[in-house]
């Protein structure tokens, strides 16, 4: 060890309420340990994924295929978000714990909320951009698929207008630039469930626990209009069946809203402001989540 | 009056076991101080309380009862904690970034930023000697390694108090006398150094006073040396004495009314001491070697 001066700083220094700084370190962090986790592999099993769906479909027509293609593509972009989601959001804080890290990080200046907030913006990141890369090669893949038919219709030859048909139908079910409104949502589904799982991990003794309780939650929010009509249809509608209806209406998020992704993805149109108002339930359900957590988190003892 | 690093008043922790009404005292109406500039240590068994007192001083638990200041502030206050820098027992940093990068992380989170932040990385570094291995993943470093690249995070805000649990805990004798020769420079740099350990002649080597705490409640506690020292004994060395010398103190000694020799003998140095000696000598060798080989 070296004989350079280590002289302590004079005292006073003041701590800001809330610092952006400190959540950004954390959350880049968690970035790096998901990257170094070898996180962005899934992308080259994905494009391999589109690869061979792209060139070994069984369907009748281009315009099939391309649908098939789609849908496998969204499919599996919706699946790797909400997954990654929940698993990586509910390892990331028990292992802190467990390896004693979390003592080093909130016996520094840190607010317990600001080390929340950086392991869930962490987890958005690297969803982001994993989203944003699938996207990518999908569109790719699609518009490199989508110009092949094309260009093999138009070889085929036969009547103009059989031609100008087919054409058109190969464009409805090729790309268009609303599928990233399908990705789009399927990152506010990906967010709000990773919001879930930070709650449940704040007082969860285990990850495991934390996986199975989020997937549940998950899966229930997806039957939420359906349960919460059997619910009245079976109980005498009294107040405090109503009560606990709300309760659950907020603690199990809505992911039935979130499917307007899949009428995207199979060709409909989007409806205006859709986007908006997801981005917004979506904000709201984070402020919900986290404001549970960090009352949670606050007083936990470690 | 001087301002207390740390202050714990009439502290008590209770932990709830289970359901109902079974509950454990962890510790139990602790009362002590720690000077600044100082070196303190909490001794004693697993179990015996040390690691809650801390995490109560570090803000990671609330008091049942009483309470702990850091300079002043409570334990629990944020500001309390940008003048702690804090080594828990067996350190487990994030594997996945290098030693370089854990400073940046913890430096980053006190506030410290760009060439600043460079600059305390790279004296850390060197003042626990792993400039070699700064750009090496912490997955890949020793135990000792780990505890060199924990102190110098514990230091990164140039905190006015370090806490350490366990400092040596598991560390080969060359790292921990590294360690402690680091505990006793940061006190002559002026840092207040508060330790908990049951390693007590490590704790004996270093510490300024000394708490021993048993069963969540303080034993005893004051200056190291008025703790150990045996008021009715002297103890002196001598070089070179003959047997006559030997023979005629033991005269004198005799001729004295109540006084005695309890034990004579040859001082021994501990195994410890032997094992650096020897460690040390070797290293020297290996280097003269070196140069030798490297000369011709």
């Amino acid at each position: 060890m070296s004989d350079e001066a280590i002289t302590p700083r004079a005292p006073g220094k003041k701590i800001p309420i809330f610092s952006v700084t400190r959540v950004w370190t954390i959350a880049m962090s968690t970035v790096t340990q998901l990257v170094r986790m070898k996180t962005f592999y899934f992308l080259l099993a994905f494009a391999l994924l589109l690869l061979v769906v792209g060139n070994v479909s069984f369907a009748s027509s281009p315009a099939q295929a391309l649908s098939t293609l789609k849908k496998v593509s969204f499919g599996a972009i919706d699946l790797f978000a909400w997954l990654f989601a929940i698993v990586a959001t509910a390892l990331l804080i028990p292992r802190d714990i467990e390896d004693r890290t979390l003592y080093t990080i909130l016996s520094k200046p840190v607010r317990r909320g600001e080390y929340l907030l950086g392991k869930l913006a962490g987890v958005l990141v690297v969803i982001g951009v994993s989203l944003a890369v699938m996207f990518v090669i999908c569109s790719i893949m699609i518009i490199w698929k989508q110009v092949g038919y094309m260009a093999d219709e138009q070889a085929g030859g036969g009547r103009k207008e059989d031609i100008a048909a087919s054409l058109a139908l190969i464009a409805k079910n090729g790309f268009r630039i609303e599928l990233a409104a399908a990705a789009y949502a399927s990152f506010l589904k990906a967010a709000v469930v990773a919001a879930v799982t930070i709650l449940l991990s704040t007082f969860a003794s285990s990850s495991l626990f934390t996986i199975i309780i989020s997937i549940l939650v998950f899966l229930v929010g997806h039957a939420h209009s359906m349960a919460t009509d059997y619910w009245l249809r079976v109980t005498d509608n009294s107040m405090a069946v109503l009560m606990v209806l709300k309760i659950f209406k907020i603690v199990i998020p809505n992911f039935q809203l979130f499917s307007f992704s899949e009428g995207i993805v199979t060709g409909a149109a989007l409806a205006p402001g859709v986007l908006w108002q997801m981005t917004w339930l979506t904000a709201g359900y984070l402020v919900v989540f986290i404001f549970i957590s960090l009352i949670a988190f606050v007083d936990k003892e470690f | 009056m001087s301002e207390h690093a740390v202050e714990v008043n009439n502290l008590t922790k209770v932990f709830r076991t289970g359901i109902g009404n079974q509950y454990v005292v962890a510790v139990d109406n602790l009362s002590f101080r720690v000077e600044a500039g100082e070196v303190y240590g909490l001794i004693g068994p697993n179990g015996s309380g040390k690691s809650t007192t801390m995490k109560v001083v570090l803000g990671l638990m609330a008091a049942s009862k009483g309470e702990a200041k850091v300079f002043g502030l409570d334990s629990g206050d944020i500001r309390a904690r940008s003048e702690i820098g804090f080594l828990p027992e067996n350190p487990y940093f994030y594997k996945h970034l290098t030693g370089a990068e854990t400073l940046k992380f913890y430096g980053k989170l006190c506030g410290i930023r760009g060439k600043k932040l460079k600059a305390r990385v790279a004296e850390l570094l060197e003042i626990v000697g792993l400039e070699d291995a700064a750009r090496r993943r912490l997955g890949g470093y020793s135990k000792g390694m780990l505890q060199r690249i924990g102190l110098a995070q514990s230091l990164v805000q140039n905190p006015r108090l370090v806490i350490l649990d366990e400092p040596t805990a598991g560390v080969d004798p060359v790292g921990s006398r590294e360690i402690r020769d680091l505990i006793l420079r940061l006190k002559e740099e002026g840092y207040t150094v508060f330790l908990c350990s049951h390693l007590l002649e490590q704790v004996q080597e270093v510490c300024d006073r000394v708490g021993i705490i048993f069963e969540g409640r303080m034993r005893r506690e004051g200056k190291l040396e008025e703790l150990i020292k045996i008021e009715k004994q002297t103890a002196m060395t001598l070089e070179n004495a003959s047997p006559e010398l030997l023979a005629k103190i033991e005269g004198l000694v005799a001729s004295e009314e109540g006084a005695a020799i309890v034990e004579t003998g040859h001082p021994r140095t501990t195994l410890e001491r032997l094992f650096i000696q020897i460690a040390e000598r070797r290293s020297k060798e290996k280097a003269s070697a070196e140069k030798k080989e490297e000369a011709s």
